[in-house]
């Protein structure tokens, strides 16, 4: 049995297939990832999109839209995807996705384009209970974008900038525009770059920070979301949490579309 | 389905400043702007008044910054703004009962800068409500109010106006308690939207006529079947929220909303006045005794065994905070009603309002609260 997961992100989409495996001819609770993920950006036309990148994915894994059992959704656009059998939210599909990871795992923070979250999750990987940041993206991935092109800097070069820095520079990371006119002022202070990194990644991790502590820090934490790509951010979030480790996966953006296929496999059971 | 039996509440909602407007036409009384549910409503209606709560029109608005921080709650904001833009311009004054001190802001940034406003008047009632004092201190504010009113309109309120005004609105909390007690029913036959517009309009619609709008509802209330699926209890804690878009979204997606903490709610009509022979005092000490707003809710927190009493009699399965940014009295009774709720097996959501809500986020929340409290097994 295949299954799909699609999580419409706001910057972009993830698709991830998911097959049964089968130990000694009876089905198990165990999965391989068919096609690993499948990234387009978003689209004016969330439902055209969707179906864009489901076809890529099903074409790299040489299968057919016959071959899939059911297609669940997740993220801020789910709604517009018509040919989806359900939706379910970001904070079940991201919880569930990095219990399958990790089933250790008892905090998930999914910092993603433009929303950051805190999830407790439980033992068999249901979330219960989150906080999210509301009406601003100072808690989340476009705002170290942002940053990171004042610095003239990739997202990536960014976070690995900030490890060379030692210094910490406090930040207000309210608002991204204010935060913006506070970099260029660090620049004309000709601050170092890495400096600079490492003050609005801390800024960035202080502010999940918040919100997690609203759920409660329960080890063990992973992140999950396109941030977990930032080695930097990683180890702001780490300190930030006061925490042994931060458990990072493999496509961490992908992990709550891998979230959405295991529980439409499950719910075939 | 859609029987049409709240449309008359809807219309009042939707179009009460056209109704203030006919009702001054049809009476030639006076239109009072009244902020704050502490507002002992008895005395205008004596004085053949209509008091109109100010509620705010959910629109951004750019006229409050002079006048008001922008760190005020939104509801002062967009109250505020719905006198500087003239949405009150019908009403002659405006009244504030002591609460919280940014809408004390609010309502003196009104008096002042409001071009029609004729008279103002602030009662001072205790926030203290629970010292011994409290009583005979609101009895004689009370008392001055009254006589105010009485020089205002040449006209002194005797004892038997206030008795028929208190007799007229102690009908209406009965009434509406009434219709309250069908939501304690499973699969109630009045949505939380429906109870939102009877309970929101008893602030601004002439209690007689509402009275009788009551009545006609709770007479057809016992054969109707709304035929749609509870899904999940909810329940609503706040003050002033009359965001009706946030509250059907609620209900379209797996929930009913079947009783709620708020001045827009239950905590405007909860309690009817108690028999005294002296009327000032049934009056000022009903509101002594009504179910408490933060601001007047200490040294003892009476509202958070109120407010699971309220969840546990109407069945509740998630509480939902309402919280209006900024809004202080609430922010500060949040994390122990979250606990309190939460250890006696009310789980809780919090969502942070401001004067327009983002209902696609909002929504993503209120889902995401209902997968964690579903009975199903996912996995």
């Amino acid at each position: 049995m295949i299954t799909a997961g699609i999580d419409m992100g706001s910057r972009s989409i993830k698709v991830v297939l998911l097959e049964e495996i089968k130990v000694d001819g009876a089905p198990q609770l165990k999965y391989a990832v068919k096609k690993a993920h499948v990234m387009l950006p978003g689209e004016m036309d969330a439902d055209e999109a969707a179906e864009k990148a489901y076809d890529e994915a099903l074409k790299a894994a040489g299968v057919t839209r016959d071959d899939i059992k059911a297609v669940f959704v997740t993220g801020a656009g789910r709604s517009q995807v018509k040919f989806a059998t359900e939706g379910v939210t970001e904070m079940t599909a991201g919880a569930r996705g990095a219990n399958y990871m990790f089933p250790q795992v008892r905090t998930v923070v999914d910092v993603g384009a433009e929303e950051g979250r805190g999830v407790k999750v439980d033992a068999d990987g249901k979330a219960i209970d989150f906080a999210g940041n509301e009406k601003c993206a100072a808690g989340a991935g476009s705002f170290a974008e942002a940053m990171s092109r004042a610095l003239q800097m990739s997202l990536k070069e960014f976070g690995e900038a900030s490890l060379r820095s030692d210094k910490t520079i406090p930040m207000n990371a309210q608002c991204t525009v204010f935060a913006e006119s506070e970099v260029v002022s660090l620049i004309h202070a000709s601050t170092p770059s890495q400096d600079i990194a490492k003050a609005v990644l801390d800024a960035v991790a202080s502010r999940i920070c918040a919100m997690v502590r609203r759920v409660g820090i329960e080890e063990s934490v992973a992140l999950i979301g396109g941030m977990a790509h930032s080695v930097g951010f990683v180890a702001s979030l780490k300190k930030a949490l006061d925490v042994q480790d931060v458990l990072l996966p493999e496509m961490p953006e992908s992990i709550s579309a891998l979230g959405c296929a295991l529980i439409a496999a499950e719910r075939q059971q | 389905m859609n029987d049409g039996l709240f449309d008359q509440f809807k219309t009042w909602y939707e179009k009460r400043h056209d109704y203030a407007r006919d009702w001054k036409a049809r009476t030639g009384g006076q239109v009072v702007a009244t902020m704050c549910t502490y507002t002992p409503e008895e005395l205008l209606i004596a004085a053949g008044m209509l008091p109109v709560r100010v509620l705010g029109a959910h629109e951004p608005q750019n006229v409050t910054e002079p006048h008001i921080f922008g760190m005020f709650c939104p509801f002062c904001r967009d109250s505020l703004a719905q006198g500087l833009l003239g949405r009150f311009d019908y009403a002659e004054g405006v009244t504030l009962t002591q609460s919280c001190i940014q809408y004390r802001q609010t309502f003196n940034s009104w008096r002042m800068h409001v071009p029609t406003v004729q008279w103002d008047y602030y009662v001072p009632m205790p926030n203290d409500v629970q010292s011994p004092h409290a009583r005979k201190a609101h009895y004689a504010e009370v008392q001055s109010f009254r006589e105010f009113l009485g020089a205002l309109t040449g006209k002194p309120l005797t004892d038997e106006m206030l008795k028929e005004a208190l007799a007229v609105v102690d009908e209406n909390r009965t009434l509406l308690r009434k219709l309250f007690d069908y939501r304690k029913e499973a699969n109630p036959r009045v949505t939380g939207v429906e109870a939102l517009y009877a309970s929101i309009t008893a602030q601004f619609v002439d209690r007689r006529e509402h009275n009788e709008m009551l009545k006609k509802v709770l007479a057809a209330l016992p054969t109707r079947d709304l035929n749609r699926p509870e899904g999940v209890r909810f329940m609503t804690i706040g003050s002033e929220n009359d965001d009706v878009a946030f509250m059907a979204m609620i209900e379209s997606v797996g929930g009913t909303i079947v009783i709620d903490d708020q001045c827009s709610g239950t905590r405007h009509f909860w309690n009817a006045s108690k028999p005294e022979d002296d009327v000032i005092k049934a009056i000022a000490d009903r509101y002594c005794d009504r179910p408490a707003c933060p601001t007047k809710d200490y040294p003892n927190h009476t509202r958070y065994d109120h407010v699971l009493g309220l969840a546990k009699e109407y069945g509740v399965q998630g509480a939902i905070f309402l919280q209006q940014k900024f809004c202080d009295p609430h922010e500060g009774d949040y994390p122990d009603l979250k606990r309190h709720l939460e250890d006696n097996g009310v789980p809780t959501l919090f969502l942070e309002f401001d004067i327009t809500n983002p209902i696609g986020p909002f929504r993503i929340r209120v889902e995401a609260f209902l997968e964690t409290l579903g009975e199903e097994e996912l996995f």
